[in-house]
């Protein structure tokens, strides 16, 4: 994507955040502004690193430790930033992701129905056995290192 | 440097195509945040729906297979939205991360280590999926969440063609139509069961897809809200190091490990059901190909 897509695709993502914002937790636009842009800058910067360093990481992986580093106790401008970006509900940006995810998937609904049950059972499976394993060291290392 | 190569030849033809993506998007986060949160309770735990939720539900269903709205290069190009959509909210948790970086230091140990976790899905699914009768597609469908990386993979290792490959995609489609909502409602119960730490289901959260942590997450945020800052670092922290280290986790143990048991079970299942068995019939083949060889 050139930087001209990422830029109005994230504008896009910023008002999809505002609307959900305003629509599900009355917090007004000009409220989520400060916020927005901090999570819309934070991408951005994430997508220039990916173009420019060559090493294959995903986009996420950079915005989570962009976000990490702006917010971390040396950083700067972390009060400011904190704050903003707590007046975004953590659900909020998630709306958005759901409907594209959705119309993603859309063209896949006659090929889950013909996986069957059995499939549905494994895949659930898949996705319990996956948590439940995490979850399970998680707690046994938590308590040994008396991390709880 | 190589050169990018653009699935558009301009931003106008970008906008062109994707407009009514964008303007669907924003009519479904009215309707399904006008909607809200809904708690419905079931067993010791609750199902807790989110504006996500419906507005998946709303994609799904305006597609070229039910209500026929969005044409098929549409659904090409939203896949691609999903990860601008995403990124913003993935710096909202790191920020979180950031803000509560004690208690991510301080559980550095278990984050590493429950990565090994994420693991699970072999013994649990593996014998499952052997005991519904499944063979080497079982191999692609448990190894791992199957998400799109992993996908990719096995594609690459077993072939396009290759059962290893079906199993995969089955759970990658099941993961994508019945996940982000299970995945939430797993995680309720988990703490509903009251014996692990709010924090050890929030790293548990980040198992390599995005939505399915949010999902998980934004459950376990309803829960326990007054640790939600926790939580949310926890499993944001878990998410990442899951994407970076995911890939070469199945590559070097996943796979190898799932195809190991496979050989080790497959026999004992498919006696199990007086079926003929996978493993044994192509030990049998490559000992008679051995024997006319020489």
């Amino acid at each position: 994507m050139r930087y001209i897509e990422w830029i109005v695709m994230f504008a896009v993502a910023g008002l999809g955040i505002a609307l959900a914002n305003f629509v599900g937790f009355d917090v007004g636009f000009l409220d989520s502004l400060p916020g927005i842009l901090i999570l819309l800058g934070i991408s951005l910067v994430a997508v220039m690193i990916s173009k420019i360093v060559p090493l294959k990481l995903p986009i996420v992986a950079y915005c989570s430790i962009l976000g990490l580093l702006v917010a971390c106790p040396v950083s700067p401008v972390r009060e400011g930033v904190i704050e903003a970006v707590n007046k975004i509900n953590f659900t909020a940006p998630l709306t958005m992701v759901g409907a594209f995810a959705g119309i993603s998937i859309s063209d896949q609904i006659k090929s889950f129905l013909k996986q069957g049950w059995k499939m549905i059972i494994v895949g659930v499976l898949v996705m319990t056995g996956t948590f439940l394993g995490s979850v399970l060291i998680a707690q046994l290392v938590l308590s040994l290192t008396n991390a709880i | 440097m190589k050169k990018e190569t653009f699935i558009y030849p301009s931003f106008k033809a970008r906008m062109k195509n994707e407009y009514r993506i964008i303007l669907a998007a924003f009519l479904f986060i009215v309707i399904a945040d006008f909607i809200g949160q809904i708690e419905v309770p079931v067993g010791p735990g609750k199902l807790i729906l989110f504006p996500i939720f419906y507005a998946l539900i709303l994609g799904i269903i305006s597609g070229p297979e039910i209500l026929k709205f969005f044409k098929t290069k549409e659904v090409k190009a939203a896949s691609g939205l999903v990860i601008v959509a995403i990124c913003p909210f993935i710096a909202k948790l790191g920020i979180n991360a950031g803000a509560s970086l004690e208690t991510v230091i301080s559980a550095g140990p278990a984050l590493l280590l429950q990565e090994i976790g994420n693991l699970g899905t072999i013994f649990l699914a593996l014998p499952f999926a052997l005991l519904l009768g499944m063979k080497r597609e079982a191999i692609g469908a448990t190894h791992s969440i199957n998400r799109e990386s992993n996908l990719a993979l096995v594609t690459n290792m077993f072939g396009p063609d290759s059962p290893e490959t079906r199993g995969s995609l089955s759970i990658y489609v099941v993961g994508g139509m019945v996940g982000t909502i299970y995945f939430g409602f797993l995680a309720t119960m988990t703490a509903a069961i009251g014996f692990f730490h709010p924090y050890a289901l929030g790293m548990a959260s980040g198992v390599g897809a995005g939505i399915l942590m949010a999902s998980s997450v934004a459950s376990l945020t309803a829960v326990y809200p007054d640790m939600a800052a926790q939580i949310s670092a926890l499993a944001s922290t878990s998410e990442t190091i899951s994407g970076l280290t995911g890939i070469y986790v199945a590559i070097f143990v996943g796979i190898p490990l799932t195809k190991k048991l496979y050989e080790v079970l497959e026999p004992r299942f498919a006696k199990l059901r007086h079926e003929p068995s996978e493993v044994l019939t192509r030990r049998q083949n490559e000992e008679k190909g051995k024997v006319e060889e020489a």
